[in-house]
């Protein structure tokens, strides 16, 4: 009987010790994905700004990448956020 | 904002084009310095800008004035049509309908030149071909013989139905002054419905109700100087703050405070209304007109702002790059008459 307890409790803690580790994957690609998507809103309207200028104006094209890559800073803390839940 | 089929980034491209082309534009202290230039010396200051290619193509068939007047026409036609294929849906569409003003003047000029028997190669010279009626079907236009030919080519086109009803009465009175009032309320009426009917035009109609205003408002200060006893139902347009019949009032007050006051009241821009104050010394009616003109950019830059991926970034591009084309004219042709610098200056809007 006490060894059927046993079992079922070590059972319960794998269980919960692979759910804790799917929630952290899921928080993790979560941190990235939706980041992600902040930064391809962003970068949208400054990518189609930053294209119009330099079709005018060609020696503002490393400006223009410049303030264009700006916003990847928001993808870069999800992947920081993620690794830290990760490792 | 307009429609946006593609998201916003058509528009914020677009705009931000526009812009970059607008801070392009020549400066103030550009204009001053022309003011002290010879004709040659202006012809090559302007090579040395946007319009290089213009005056290198023409430059061995034209010299001169000559050279200047059509590298200008050429090149303000070249950036309208280059600005209707870069933009896109409804913002395309409102471009091409603000450019038909252009196909207006065109004709005009196409059927006095023709009544007055000029050779049609010199009114091809003052042609600015940047509307819906391109450079071959103008060219078409002027190898016709007689004005009726160029009338009935124009079927099918949108001027036809105002042109052929109102040319017969044209050339029994000598005069196409009715028919072109005609031909601007029809264009302001086609604005104001294609504004109406498409989707993110209230920008657009805000633009086209400050342009009729201010329009009218010219009329009315033209009708003073003129001092003639005039119907100013014929000439005002419909669509604006004042209706008609309140401008056909206003044109009837002989006092000037009297007439500015009954402007103001109704007036709501308030660079318009200062504006306004300021004429009520008398002034020469040339000096009214580029006071209104600057407020009317001067609002249009505001819009602009407020609405920052509209079609207002476009407008107002289109008219600045419209008035630098008629400064430089202005300088070439004033320094080529040797008029005082003072006078030229006049004449400018800077």
């Amino acid at each position: 009987m006490a060894a059927e307890i046993v079992a079922a409790a070590v059972t319960d803690i794998e269980l919960m010790k692979a759910s804790q580790v799917g929630m952290k994957a899921i928080g993790a690609g979560l941190a990235v994905g939706l980041t992600g998507l902040g930064t391809g809103v962003a970068e949208m309207a400054i990518g189609s700004a930053a294209v119009g200028a330099t079709a005018e104006n060609k020696d503002i094209f490393g400006l223009a990448l410049l303030f264009t890559v700006i916003p990847e800073t928001i993808v870069i803390f999800g992947l920081v956020v993620a690794l830290l839940l990760l490792f | 904002m307009a429609e946006m089929r593609a998201g916003p980034a058509p528009y914020i491209y677009v705009c931000t084009r526009m812009r970059v082309r607008k801070s392009k534009l020549l400066p103030k202290e550009e204009y001053l310095r022309m003011l002290n230039m010879s004709l040659p010396e202006i012809t090559r200051s302007i090579e040395e800008l946007e319009y290089k290619r213009e005056i290198d193509e023409l430059s061995a068939s034209f010299h001169g004035i000559d050279l200047i007047e059509i590298a200008l026409s050429w090149n303000l036609a070249k950036e309208y049509q280059a600005i209707i294929a870069i933009t896109p849906g409804t913002l395309k569409a409102f471009t091409q309908a603000y450019l038909r003003r252009w196909d207006i003047q065109n004709i005009l000029t196409i059927l006095r030149g023709k009544r007055q028997g000029l050779k049609p190669g010199k009114i091809k010279e003052i042609l600015i071909p940047a509307g819906e009626l391109d450079r071959v079907f103008l060219d078409r236009l002027l190898t016709e013989d007689s004005p009726d030919r160029i009338v009935e080519a124009l079927r099918g086109k949108k001027l036809y139905t105002v042109v052929a009803k109102e040319f017969p009465s044209a050339v029994q009175t000598n005069s196409l002054s009715r028919m072109e009032n005609e031909l601007y309320k029809d264009f302001y009426r086609n604005l104001i419905s294609d504004a109406n009917a498409m989707k993110g035009g209230k920008q657009f109609l805000a633009y086209i109700s400050l342009d009729i205003d201010i329009t009218n408002i010219k009329n009315l200060f033209r009708l003073r100087v003129d001092g003639i006893e005039e119907d100013a139902r014929e000439m005002m347009i419909p669509g604006g703050t004042f209706s008609v019949e309140e401008l056909h009032r206003l044109n009837g007050i002989t006092d000037l405070n009297e007439f500015i006051d009954a402007l103001m009241a109704k007036v709501r821009v308030k660079s318009l209304l200062e504006v306004l104050d300021k004429l009520r010394g008398e002034k020469p009616i040339r000096e009214i007109e580029i006071d209104l003109i600057r407020v009317q950019i001067e609002q249009m830059e505001k819009m602009s702002k407020m609405n920052p991926f509209s079609i207002h970034p476009i407008l107002v591009y289109l008219e600045k790059k419209k008035y630098e084309v008629f400064n430089l004219r202005a300088i070439a042709r004033g320094r080529e008459s040797k008029l005082p610098t003072d006078r030229i200056k006049g004449y400018l809007v800077m």
